[in-house]
C-alpha cells in the first residue's frame, strides 16, 4: 500500500512507461526476428551436406556467394577463360579424406512437353557418384544409375508447375530435341533444386549447348565427414595450384568453396546482424532508464515534505530507499509488460509487412519464446530497479528537519 | 462543513480511547513503563534538555537558534512552548521530536541520551514514542484515509489484519470512518487534521508533539482539536507538548515554556496542575 504513493496514474509516469515500452519491444521484437531468421537457416543448413566442396572455375576473392540461385551459375567468374577439366579430377585422387570427386556440367535449354517449350537448368551429373553427394530423395520413380544414358531425374517444379500437364515417371520430355525419359521424380525441396533437371553427363554433354567432352562446370567434391572438410578444402586448393601450373595468387583462375564454411559465415553474418540491431534496440533502452531516473529524481523533489512526514512518523531509511525502489521497479514492470506485448506485436507484424524471415516457402514464423518475454520482463524490471536506484538513495539521505522545512 | 467537524470532535471525546478490547489488541511498541505511569501517577520525566544548544552555519556566521536550554518534560503534563517567530520553538520541536540532534548539550528521551543514536534508531523512536501533528497537516496526498493511517503501523512492520482494526478504531473516534476511502484532497481543513490526530494515535505513543495544530484552521475547529488533545491528556494521560504562538491555546496547558530569542523567558505553571520546577 504504502509502497504505491508515487505511481499514481500520473501522465508523466505513463509516459515514462512508454520509454521502457518502446524499448522493451524493440529488444524483444529484434531477438525473436534474429531467433527466427537463425532457426530458418538452421533448418537450411541441416538440410544440407556440410561435407561437400564445390570447385569451380574462375576465382573471385569475395567468396560469399551463395551458389545456385536461381541459375545454374555455380559461382566463378565467367570472364575468366578458365575451365576445369578431367585431369583436375584427376589431381584431387591422391587426397586423403575425399570419398566421391566428379565433374558436373550444366546450362539452360529449351525443354518441351506435351507441346509447351520452357528453359530450365540442366544438370550433367555422375549417375554413379551424384547419389551420394546430394541428400536428394525421390518422390517417385528412382535416382539415376550407372547404365542410364538418355533418362532424367527432375524436381518436383519441373514435374507440376512449369507445364499445365504435369509429368509424370516414365513420361518422355524433350530437350535441344532429343527425347530424354524421366525417370525419377525429387521431393520437394523449397529451393532452386526443385527446378532442376538431372541426367547422366555422358548424355548431357550431348544436349547442352558449348558442353565439351571432359570439361566441366564445376567439380563436386565429398569429403568423408564434417570434421575433415576443411582441411580436405585447403589441399584441395594446393594441389590444384599444382597441377594447373599457378605461379602467381593472381593468376589463380578457380575456385574452392565448403559448404561448410559458407554456411558458418551465414550463421556469423545473421547472429552478428542481430546483436547490432539488439544494440541499436539497447540504445532505446537505455533511454528509457534514463527517463525512469528522470521521472524519479523529479518525484522526490516533488515528495521532499512527505518524505520528511514519513521519517518523521517513523520512516527508516530502508523504507524510503524500498519505496522509491519498488516504485521505479513497478514503472520497469508494468513498462516490461506492455513492452513485451509490443514485441510479441513487432515480430508477428513483420512477416505481414513484407519482410520475409525466409527466403522460399516453410521458413519458420517469428515467435516469442516464453523464455524471451520473462527476460524482456525481468530486463524492465532490472532496469527500473537501477535507474530508481540513485534517487531513491538520496531520498533515504535526506534529513527529517530539511525534508519538512521543504516547501 | 467545519460546523460538522466540530460536531464530530465534540462527540468523539466522549469515547474512550482505548476499550479494554482494543487495549487487548493493541500492545506493541509503547514501552510498558511508560504506559504503567502514563496513568498520571506522578512526576516521572519523560523528556530532558540539558544545556541544548542549535547552532546553524549561515554563510560566514554562525547563529545560534538555541542558546543553552535546559527543560524537563514530565509524563502527563500539557506543556505549550509559546514564542514569536524566529524564537527557536521550531527548532526545539525538532528536537524535542527527535527530528534533529543538538549542535552541543544533551537531549534525554525515557533518560536515554538521544544523542549518539543513527538516523534508524531515531526512527524507530520517533515511530514509536512521539506522535506528530504538524501545522499543515502533512498528509500523503496520493493515500486516502485509511492508508494515511495505516502508514507508522506499516513502518513498525505491524500486522496487517490487527493495524486495519486498529485504523478503523481510531477513525470511529475522530468521526471519520465515512471517509475511509477519501483522499486528503476531498476533505475539509478539520477532516484532514483530524486525519492527522489519528494517525499520531495510531501507534499509541505516549508523547503528542504538535506543531501550530490550529494554525490553519478556522478558530472554531481549531478549539475542538484542542479540547480532543485536551481529553487525551486528561483521560488517557498522554503528553501533549504544542509550540505556538497562539496564546489561545494557553489555557489549555497546565505548564507553558515563553521561548525568545533562543532562550527561555520564562516557565508559568498554570491550574491546578503539580507539574513544575
Amino acid at each position: 500500500m504504502a509502497l504505491n504513493m508515487l505511481l499514481h496514474s500520473k501522465l508523466r509516469s505513463w509516459l515514462t512507461i512508454v520509454g521502457i515500452v518502446i524499448g522493451v519491444g524493440a529488444v524483444v521484437g529484434i531477438i525473436s526476428l534474429g531467433d527466427a531468421m537463425e532457426a530458418s537457416v538452421q533448418s537450411r543448413l541441416a538440410d544440407m551436406d556440410l561435407s561437400s566442396i564445390t570447385i569451380t572455375p574462375g576465382y573471385s576473392r569475395a567468396q560469399s556467394r551463395i551458389p545456385g540461385h536461381g541459375s545454374n551459375d555455380w559461382g566463378g567468374n565467367p570472364t575468366i577463360d578458365a575451365k576445369l577439366t578431367d585431369r583436375d579430377v584427376d589431381a584431387l585422387g591422391g587426397i586423403e579424406g575425399i570419398v566421391y570427386a566428379a565433374g558436373e556440367i550444366s546450362g539452360r535449354e529449351g525443354v518441351s512437353y506435351a507441346g509447351e517449350n520452357a528453359t530450365l537448368s540442366i544438370s550433367g551429373v555422375d549417375p554413379q557418384v551424384w547419389k551420394y553427394m546430394k541428400s536428394l530423395e525421390v518422390e517417385s520413380g528412382r535416382l539415376l544409375e550407372p547404365a542410364d544414358k538418355y533418362v532424367a531425374v527432375i524436381g518436383s517444379g519441373v514435374a507440376s508447375k512449369i507445364y499445365k500437364k504435369n509429368i509424370g515417371v516414365n513420361q518422355v520430355i524433350t530437350i535441344n530435341g532429343k527425347s530424354v525419359r524421366v525417370v525419377g521424380i525429387l521431393k520437394e525441396e523449397g529451393g532452386f533444386e526443385d527446378r532442376q533437371i538431372y541426367m547422366p553427363i555422358d548424355a548431357a554433354v550431348n544436349l547442352i549447348t558449348d558442353a565439351e567432352k571432359g570439361v566441366f562446370d564445376s567439380i563436386q567434391v565429398k569429403a568423408q565427414n564434417v570434421e575433415v572438410v576443411d582441411t580436405v578444402a585447403t589441399t584441395i586448393e594446393k594441389k590444384l595450384i599444382i597441377s594447373r601450373h599457378i605461379v602467381n595468387e593472381n593468376d589463380r583462375d578457380f575456385s574452392v568453396i565448403a559448404l561448410k564454411a559458407m554456411a558458418q559465415s551465414v550463421t556469423t553474418m545473421l547472429s552478428s546482424m542481430t546483436l547490432f540491431l539488439g544494440a541499436i534496440a539497447a540504445v532505446s533502452l537505455i533511454v528509457g532508464a534514463v527517463g525512469i531516473a528522470n521521472t524519479m529524481f523529479t518525484s522526490v523533489l516533488e515528495k521532499t515534505k512527505e518524505i520528511g512526514t514519513m521519517k518523521a512518523i517513523g520512516a527508516k531509511n530502508r523504507d524510503i530507499l524500498m519505496i522509491f525502489v519498488f516504485n521505479s521497479a513497478m514503472v520497469g514492470f508494468v513498462g516490461g509488460i506492455f513492452g513485451v506485448i509490443l514485441g510479441v506485436l513487432i515480430s508477428a507484424l513483420f512477416p505481414m509487412i513484407g519482410m520475409t524471415v525466409t527466403s522460399g516457402e516453410g521458413g519458420a514464423i517469428p515467435s516469442v519464446s516464453p523464455g524471451l518475454m520473462i527476460f524482456g520482463l525481468a530486463l524492465a524490471v532490472l532496469i527500473g530497479v537501477i535507474s530508481g536506484a540513485v534517487p531513491a538513495y538520496r531520498a533515504s539521505k535526506m534529513k527529517p528537519v530539511d525534508a519538512l522545512r521543504y516547501e | 462543513m467545519h460546523a460538522n467537524d466540530a460536531k464530530a470532535l465534540k462527540q468523539s471525546l466522549n469515547y474512550p480511547l482505548y476499550t479494554e478490547k482494543n487495549t487487548e489488541a493493541y500492545e506493541v511498541n509503547c514501552p510498558t513503563s511508560i504506559r504503567n505511569n502514563a496513568a498520571g501517577s506522578g512526576r516521572a520525566s519523560l523528556i530532558k534538555l540539558t544545556n541544548v544548544w542549535k547552532i546553524y552555519q549561515m554563510g560566514e556566521v554562525d547563529f545560534a537558534a538555541l542558546r543553552g536550554i535546559d527543560l524537563e518534560i514530565y509524563e502527563g503534563e500539557f506543556l505549550v512552548v509559546l514564542g514569536p517567530s524566529g524564537s527557536g520553538k521550531s527548532t526545539l520541536m525538532n528536537l524535542i521530536g527527535c527530528l534533529d540532534l543538538p549542535s552541543k548539550g544533551k537531549v534525554s528521551l525515557n533518560s536515554k541520551d538521544i544523542s549518539g543514536l543513527d538516523e534508524s534508531e531515531l526512527a524507530r523512536i520517533r515511530g514509536q514514542m512521539i506522535g506528530f501533528i504538524f501545522q499543515s497537516f502533512n498528509l500523503i496526498s496520493t493515500l486516502n484515509t485509511l492508508e494515511n493511517v495505516m502508514l507508522p503501523l506499516e513502518f513498525q512492520e505491524e500486522d496487517t489484519t490487527r493495524a486495519r482494526k486498529r485504523v478503523e478504531y481510531l477513525l470511529e473516534i475522530v468521526g471519520l470512518s465515512d471517509k475511509k476511502q477519501n483522499l486528503p484532497s476531498q476533505l475539509s481543513g478539520g477532516q484532514r487534521q483530524r486525519v492527522a490526530i489519528a494517525r499520531s494515535l495510531v501507534v499509541n505513543p505516549p508523547i503528542i508533539l504538535a506543531d501550530e495544530p490550529t494554525g490553519n484552521l478556522d478558530s472554531k475547529t481549531g478549539s475542538y482539536i484542542l479540547e480532543f488533545l485536551d481529553g487525551l491528556n486528561k483521560k488517557e494521560g498522554k503528553t501533549i507538548i504544542i509550540v505556538t504562538h497562539d496564546l489561545e491555546i494557553i489555557k489549555h496547558a497546565t505548564r507553558v515554556v515563553y521561548l525568545r530569542d533562543g532562550e527561555i523567558e520564562k516557565i508559568e505553571i498554570r491550574e491546578k496542575s503539580d507539574f513544575g520546577e
